[in-house]
């Protein structure tokens, strides 16, 4: 039966061109907007590592010149929040802090290497302890690297499988931006604090040393304890702006700025989810309109069908196993068509992600497909033969 | 073979009710060539749908090898068509894209247990039958009206039914080929005993099967052996 059915629709390809066409359009449409989808997924179920919960970020601003000046009242405020009750920790940030919309970013290379891009992060040392970074080699930043011979830096797995591979990276020496040497002292799990949307890229943390180079960082995260609301908050601004007069002072949970990414990420994924929806809802349509015209056309076939022994089953099983065929002859195309992005690596995907969006790309058709015959083939099964012959 | 009971058939529309058939009462032994013959709108093409299992009376009981067929299931009667029936209709009612070949071996798509090579040699042995061996791979179009016809009766024979039923077969042939679709059927009936029952606007093709019967306006006005029959007996 599949082998007739088979021939049924080659035989026919030409009236068939334009069904097997939009399925196989529509199957591409799926396929990318599923890959978008599968990959952000696929980011979002890795791990961040660090915790935002219960962290708050404080910008300030102020319109002086000196700097000396500037660093001092830095330095009183973090003064004055480290001393409630309510506050765990607090850590200088450069401003590509977790989720901001800010990037820093340097080469870094292995003598002998290639240079890699990697996102520069200049963090206090008891930035790990503020978002509970997990360092699985070596160590993080303490009072001790203030002496150190070269310039301390941590970086993540990802760039220390990008430097050094399998070999331990710990008391290796990296050139920094072709000019000064850094010696990693220590490796943590992860960290990817652009967005839960997108792939861990490479990070190299420099240590803030303000003895060495004075700088005003301008951005501070503070670790509350768990229950801390609006009311310490509203206290703890009022009591900075005693301190840091005509500053701009500006307090947000690092949960909000994760939100205003999130957003960013989602909004372009739920356009493309109603722009395909349409899209599909639009082939369904033609697919249930062509399919039920060629079911009044094919009245005579269906009738003789009967006539030569075809149950009312078969002549619906048939119908169904037409569709399939035909949303198959699509599919091969289209996969065919798909599979390139994977083997010729287009993006820097990972390929599995195009794996899974294939797949479902494929179940997905063959639902819409089967959706779509099941009425019209229901219609076919129930023709009475002598009527449909009669017609003819 | 086939039995029909106080057939009554009526088709009931919205505005008009058809009394197509009207009191048929009909046996068809095993091995007979009958044919029906009957002015236009008495019920001929009804009469067979009904025989073929494809239509039900509106009363009465129609039997196949003495059993009744209103007990069965839509798949049942699916089939006794598929093992016992062969059509052959007036307008051929060949899928036109399905090669000669193809189309002849359709009613063995329906009979499970047939291998493909099985399924294929069947064909043409059909084929062979009513001399269509050369035109295997050809499509419908590519034939004429004749060969239409004989591959229409390759693929009622090749599931190797007890009975064809054949509505006016011959009806959109010219009158040589109409010959030769008739000849074909004579040797079914003789050399593979089938059963026949064909419907005729046609005296002379009526003439040469074994007995005739004929209707009119729904019911059976004469039922009778013609001189074929007697030409054959003696
Ligand atoms: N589906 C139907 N609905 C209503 N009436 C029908 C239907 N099919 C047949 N009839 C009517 O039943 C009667 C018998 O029709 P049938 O087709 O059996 O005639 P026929 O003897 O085969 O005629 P012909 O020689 O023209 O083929 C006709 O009056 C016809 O109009
Ligand atoms: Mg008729």
């Amino acid at each position: 039966m599949i082998r007739h059915l088979f021939k049924l629709i080659w035989n026919r390809k030409k009236s068939n061109f334009l069904l097997i066409s939009e399925i196989f359009f529509c199957f591409l449409v799926l396929f990318a907007v599923l890959s978008l989808v599968v990959y952000n997924v696929r980011n979002y179920s890795k791990p961040l590592g660090f915790e935002y919960d219960n962290v708050w970020l404080l910008t300030s601003r102020a319109d002086i010149d000196s700097t000396e000046l500037r660093i001092a009242v830095e330095q009183q405020l973090a003064q004055k929040i480290r001393s409630y009750g309510e506050v765990e920790g607090t850590a200088l940030v450069s401003s590509n802090s977790p989720f901001a919309f800010s990037q820093m970013k340097v080469w870094a290379q292995v003598e002998g290497g290639p240079r890699i891009l990697v996102e520069n992060i200049d963090v206090e040392d008891t930035f790990a302890e503020v978002l509970q970074l997990n360092v699985s080699a070596g160590r993080w930043f303490t009072k001790q690297d203030d002496a150190a011979r070269y310039e301390s830096v941590v970086i993540n797995r990802v760039l220390q499988q990008e430097l050094f591979g399998a070999e331990s990276a710990v008391g290796k020496l990296i050139t920094r931006n072709d000019s000064s040497q850094v010696q990693i002292i220590g490796v943590v799990d992860h960290y990817r604090g652009s967005s839960e949307y997108s792939e861990e890229s490479p990070v190299l943390f420099t240590r803030i040393n303000q003895q060495k180079v004075a700088v005003f960082w301008g951005e501070m995260l503070i670790r509350v304890k768990p229950g801390t609301g609006i009311a310490f908050e509203e206290r703890m601004v009022k009591d900075l702006s005693g301190i840091a007069k005509n500053w701009t002072l500006e307090l947000t949970t690092v949960e909000k700025m994760r939100q205003t990414k999130e957003k960013l990420s989602l909004v372009p994924m739920i356009a493309m989810a109603v722009v395909c929806g349409f899209l599909i809802f639009n082939v369904a349509l033609g697919l249930f309109g062509v399919l039920w015209y060629n079911i009044s056309r094919r009245n005579g076939e269906i009738g003789l069908r009967r006539a030569l022994g075809a149950s009312a089953n078969q002549v619906y099983r048939q119908f169904i196993g037409e569709v399939l065929v035909l949303a198959t002859f699509g599919l091969v195309l289209g996969v065919a068509f798909a599979v390139q992005f994977p083997l010729l690596q287009v993006f820097e995907v990972e390929s599995i992600v195009y794996f899974i969006a294939l797949g479902i790309a494929v179940g997905l058709i063959y639902l819409l497909a089967i959706g779509c015959a099941f009425y019209p083939s229901r219609q076919a099964a129930a023709i009475h033969p002598a009527l449909a012959l009669h017609e003819e | 073979m086939i039995t029909l009971k106080n057939i009554e058939k009526v088709y009931q529309t919205k505005t008009i009710e058809t009394v197509a058939l009207h009191n048929v009462n009909l046996h068809i032994p095993k091995g007979e060539f009958v044919s029906v013959m009957g002015p236009s709108g008495c019920g001929k093409s009804t009469l067979l749908n009904i025989m073929g299992l494809l239509d039900e009376p509106t009363n009465g009981i129609v039997e196949i090898d003495g059993k009744p067929i209103s007990r069965y299931r839509d798949n049942e009667l699916a089939h006794i068509r598929n093992q016992k029936i062969g059509f052959v209709f007036q307008s051929y009612h060949l899928i036109n894209d399905l090669s000669v070949l193809d189309n002849v071996e359709l009613p063995l798509l329906y009979r499970s247990g047939t291998s493909a090579a099985e399924t294929r040699h069947m064909a043409l042995t059909a084929l062979e039958k009513v001399g269509l061996s050369a035109r295997t791979k050809h499509y419908p179009t590519q034939l004429s009206g004749g060969q239409r016809q004989r591959v229409a009766i390759a693929r009622a024979l090749i599931g190797q039914p007890e009975i064809i039923l054949a509505d006016e077969p011959t009806g959109n042939l010219d009158s040589v080929m109409g010959e030769e679709i008739m000849n074909i059927l004579l040797n079914l009936n003789r050399q593979d005993g089938t059963t026949i029952v064909m419907v005729t606007h046609d005296e002379n093709m009526a003439q040469k099967t074994e007995r005739l019967i004929r209707f009119f306006d729904g019911q059976q006005v004469s039922d009778a052996k013609t001189n074929a029959y007697d030409f054959q007996q003696v």
